[in-house]
């Protein structure tokens, strides 16, 4: 069906279903809250959402923005371009005018500033509306501009007005009645200023509402709390750092209810620390942190390797080194997790690349630290661990608390042995106030029995026990997935993040003629070898796509497989996560493939 | 009614490390004699030690111990007690351990006021490293990192727990073993987070701060009938001394402790019920519906 827009000569495609909302503005001025609203509306609507957060780091001021991408597919990732802008000042519009799609459209606030030239494209909607004056002037309250902006953006693309307007009072209900009631007039403001004025001009956008059905709308970090708590965590310590500190957050709310405490530590060194300490009384225990506090941590978590005590740690990446960009996203701890520390430990990364997979791999690392008593990892990124995603209703009937060789009963002081030599490296685990289980637990090393020493022979029975877990872990670790067409000779390797945009590059790659297979590393150490060479064994080409410098995922998959020159390394390092083009593109232009025909 | 034990019941078998004559022997025994007093049993006592000769002692005590990492001592008990407020747990550590890499946590721990009790084992000199001066050696005090004298002021580390709002400073001699056995007594008995400083003389590395010198520098506040351990004042003024160095319980207070605060279960954390399958917990996802 096509549409004429108020552009002149300008004839679109309605799009149905499908659409990519930018909100963009000064920090501190509300834009979250309405981007939370907006994916609040699109999720009741029955539309797969996921959002992604670009803020600045500071609280107050500079430039901001929330996207909001909806769809009737599962994303997981941001599309090509944006479709409407909602902009509060022009310079929000210079920043995104590039990003926006031909025939998208900009809900402009010309309060203050006033669109220019060199912004004002002409392939696209502009619907400028006096947003703050209205707050102002016919609601007395600046504030709810957003509001208003959100009425407007309804009107123009077809929000459901009754869904919009449970979600605000959703939201507000905490804040009272006159609040709600005051949203929900910004709201018609919004409604009626289109009505007045664009009526004639249709945004070429119409969101039709689907059954909602048992799905939830949660954020990456949420997943990961929510996955700890049902895996049975009941301590944790951390200190703040974007973007990790919400996990934290929602264990200070939650464990205590469950009989449970979340600490919050002077520094990474005292988190760690703690968490091993609770650990060691037996507890599930985890920290949450990003790379500052990772190095910080390093130390001790050797301490845990070598303690055979069970901790996990969740690692929510930015862009390094040092402060580097705290609220970006980037792919560049992988190394650091991997390989950082002094001296040898058996350890595990795991990697989700979903909401929904946050919280599977949540559980199962849980389960794995205690089966192992070793250091699990769950690497999460800025673009997932902070973005909301639709799912469906997580499965509890799935998780099954596997507590491995813990001891409660009472022992023979003198028969037992902490770090007993076994076949699997795992020796049983006694806790403080087991009768006969006294023992020391040494960072030094150790024999059996706990007793610190320097034996020759003893170092190298205990190193072989420590690291054989690693061995006796492998039908344990969460296995790779396979995405796309299994004899395709265009073979993909990602993790993360990366799962959406290359899924989505891969579905348009298809509809165009060009199969390709893509495996989805879940677990990166220890490596998956065997699935890895497998994968790569039959393949034209291997794309790695990861997001940083120097190509530490491809690096590895050489360190451990071999070398491989059909492989391409395909790395993106500017602190934002793909776009599924720029997959395609990066394929295109290594294998010669012929140019692909652009889909939207 | 529970046999009563002996200091013996707290003994390793672990030969020690310490060099023959060390003050951490009288804190030792001090400690395992004050366990058999109390009353507590080796399964729940949770031992946690720093690193250097004194962070060797969690080796000598039967108990749960744990011998961690350099400084972070405190972090662990910390964590262990709130994750078992059922055990006692105790802290043990040198100078170096507890005032230089481990004394952000210091100030943090007596912050918070858990109810576990930290034993700094004074030596003012870094011993298992050979000598080098400490956060506690006197200005001037010559060392191989400190060949011209050791630049840096002495840290007051009582004094530092006051100002933080410690609710119990205690200071023992190792060459007095019964007095230091009562303190760690109190110590343990006081209910929030309660330190005893013990003046443990290196007599192989620092040849200035010896038994003979302690003797002449130390004395008892329980010696000055005006003494009142209660009153933060008087202990700050005792801290202060110049060229005096006062022992015994120098200031006692009441606050919560952290597990209070933190409003941990009567059931200890360590032993939370961990059905994954209760439906308090598939409940949460309703709030993201």
């Amino acid at each position: 069906m096509k549409v004429d827009s108020h552009v002149p000569g300008w004839e679109t495609q309605l799009i149905v279903n499908d659409i990519e909302i930018m909100f963009g503005g000064q920090a501190g001025d509300g834009s979250l809250t309405t981007g939370d609203l907006i994916a609040g509306v699109f999720k009741r609507m029955g539309l797969e959402v996921y959002t992604y957060k670009d803020f600045p780091s500071r609280i107050r001021g500079g430039h901001t923005n929330y996207v909001i991408r909806a769809g009737e597919r599962p994303n997981y990732g941001m599309a090509d371009l944006v479709d409407g802008l909602v902009a509060f000042d022009l310079e929000a519009v210079e920043a995104h005018i590039d990003e926006l799609r031909p025939g998208g459209f900009v809900i402009f606030d010309n309060t203050s500033d006033q669109l220019t030239d060199a912004v004002k494209r002409s392939d696209i909607s502009w619907y400028e509306v006096p947003l703050a004056k209205i707050a102002k002037v016919d609601l007395g309250l600046e504030l709810v501009r957003n509001t208003i902006s959100l009425g407007v953006l309804g009107a123009l693309v077809g929000m459901d007005p009754e869904i919009m307007r449970a979600e605000v009072a959703g939201v507000y209900k905490r804040k009272g009645e006159k609040v709600v009631a005051l949203n929900v007039r910004a709201i018609e403001a919004g409604e009626n200023y289109v009505k007045e004025h664009f009526a004639e001009w249709p945004s070429g956008y119409d969101l039709q509402a689907r059954a909602d059905g048992d799905r939830l709308i949660m954020m990456g970090n949420d997943a990961i709390g929510y996955g700890a708590l049902v895996a049975g965590c009941r301590f944790m310590a951390g200190y703040p750092i974007t973007p990790a500190t919400d996990v934290l957050e929602w264990m200070a709310k939650y464990a205590p209810k469950f009989g449970g405490v979340a600490v919050q530590a002077e520094d990474e060194l005292a988190a760690i620390n703690m968490v091993i300490g609770a650990a060691f009384t037996g507890v599930r225990a985890m920290t949450a942190t990003s790379g500052p506090g990772q190095a910080l941590m390093t130390e001790g978590i050797g301490l845990a390797g070598v303690l055979e005590i069970p901790v996990v740690i969740v690692e929510c990446a930015r862009a390094g080194p040092s402060t580097g960009m705290p609220t970006k996203t980037e792919q560049s701890n992988l190394n650091h997790l991997i390989f950082s520390g002094h001296g040898e430990i058996p350890r595990m990364v795991l990697a989700p690349g979903t909401v929904e997979d946050s919280f599977y791999l949540t559980v199962a690392a849980f389960n794995l630290a205690e089966k192992y008593q070793c250091p699990v990892f769950i690497l999460s990124e800025q673009a997932l661990c902070q973005s909301k995603a639709t799912l469906p209703r997580l499965d509890l009937s799935r998780v099954e608390v596997d507590r491995g060789k813990l001891v409660v009963d009472p022992v023979v002081f003198g028969e037992y042995k902490r770090f007993a030599f076994s076949d699997d490296g795992v020796s049983p685990r006694v806790i403080p106030g087991v009768e006969g289980g006294m023992h020391l637990a040494a960072g030094s090393e150790h024999n059996d029995a706990g007793v610190i020493t320097e034996s020759a022979k003893n170092r190298t029975r205990m190193m072989d026990k420590r690291m054989r877990k690693l061995e006796s872990a492998k039908a344990d670790l969460p296995q790779p997935l396979l995405h796309g067409d299994p004899r395709a000779e265009i073979g993909i390797i990602g993790y993360g993040s990366n799962r959406g945009p290359i899924v989505e590059a891969q579905e348009r790659m298809a509809r165009d003629g060009l199969a390709t297979r893509f495996l989805e590393l879940r677990t990166l150490w220890p490596f998956p070898e065997d699935e890895v060479r497998d994968f790569i064994s039959d393949a034209k080409h291997v794309f790695v796509v990861e997001n940083n410098f120097t190509g530490q995922l491809e690096r590895l998959i050489r360190y451990v497989v071999g070398p491989l020159d059909r492989m391409h390394s395909v790395r993106k390092y500017n602190g934002r996560p793909y776009r599924p083009i720029e997959v395609i593109e990066a394929i295109e232009e290594h294998a010669g493939i012929r140019p692909m025909v652009r889909v939207r | 009614m529970a046999l009563q034990l002996t200091p013996k019941d707290f003994a390793t078998a672990t030969p020690s490390w310490w060099c023959p004559g060390c003050g951490d022997f009288g804190v030792l025994s001090a400690l395992k004699q004050a366990m058999a007093d109390l009353g507590k049993v080796p399964k729940d006592v949770a031992f946690v030690s720093g690193i250097g000769c004194s962070g060797k002692i969690s080796g000598y005590l039967h108990s749960y111990a744990f011998h961690g990492v350099h400084g972070r001592a405190l972090p662990v008990a910390t964590a262990v007690k709130l994750a078992n407020k059922d055990l006692t747990v105790i802290a043990a550590g040198g100078d170096g351990d507890g005032y230089a890499i481990g004394a952000g946590h210091f100030l943090h721990a007596v912050r918070r006021n858990p109810d576990i009790t930290y034993i700094v084992m004074d030596n003012q000199t870094y011993g298992l490293t050979k000598g080098q001066s400490s956060p506690t050696s006197q200005a001037g005090y010559v060392t191989g990192t400190s060949p011209q004298g050791n630049p840096d002021a002495p840290i007051n580390g009582l004094g530092v727990a006051l100002a933080a709002g410690g609710t119990f400073l205690a200071r023992g001699f190792s060459a007095h073993p019964k007095i230091l056995v009562d303190l760690i007594k109190q110590a343990v008995q006081h209910k929030g987070f309660s330190i005893v400083e013990v003046m443990s003389p290196c007599v192989t590395f620092n040849k200035i701060n010896t038994y003979a010198w302690f003797k002449e520098t130390t004395y008892y506040v329980t010696d000055d009938p005006g003494y009142d351990a209660t009153n933060r004042a008087q202990a700050f003024d005792v801290l202060n001394l110049d060229g005096k160095m006062p022992l015994g319980v120098l200031y006692r207070d009441s606050r919560a402790t952290l597990e209070e605060l933190s409003h941990i279960p009567e059931i200890p954390v360590a032993h939370a019920n961990l059905d994954a399958h209760a439906p308090e917990l598939a409940s949460i996802m309703d709030s993201y519906r």
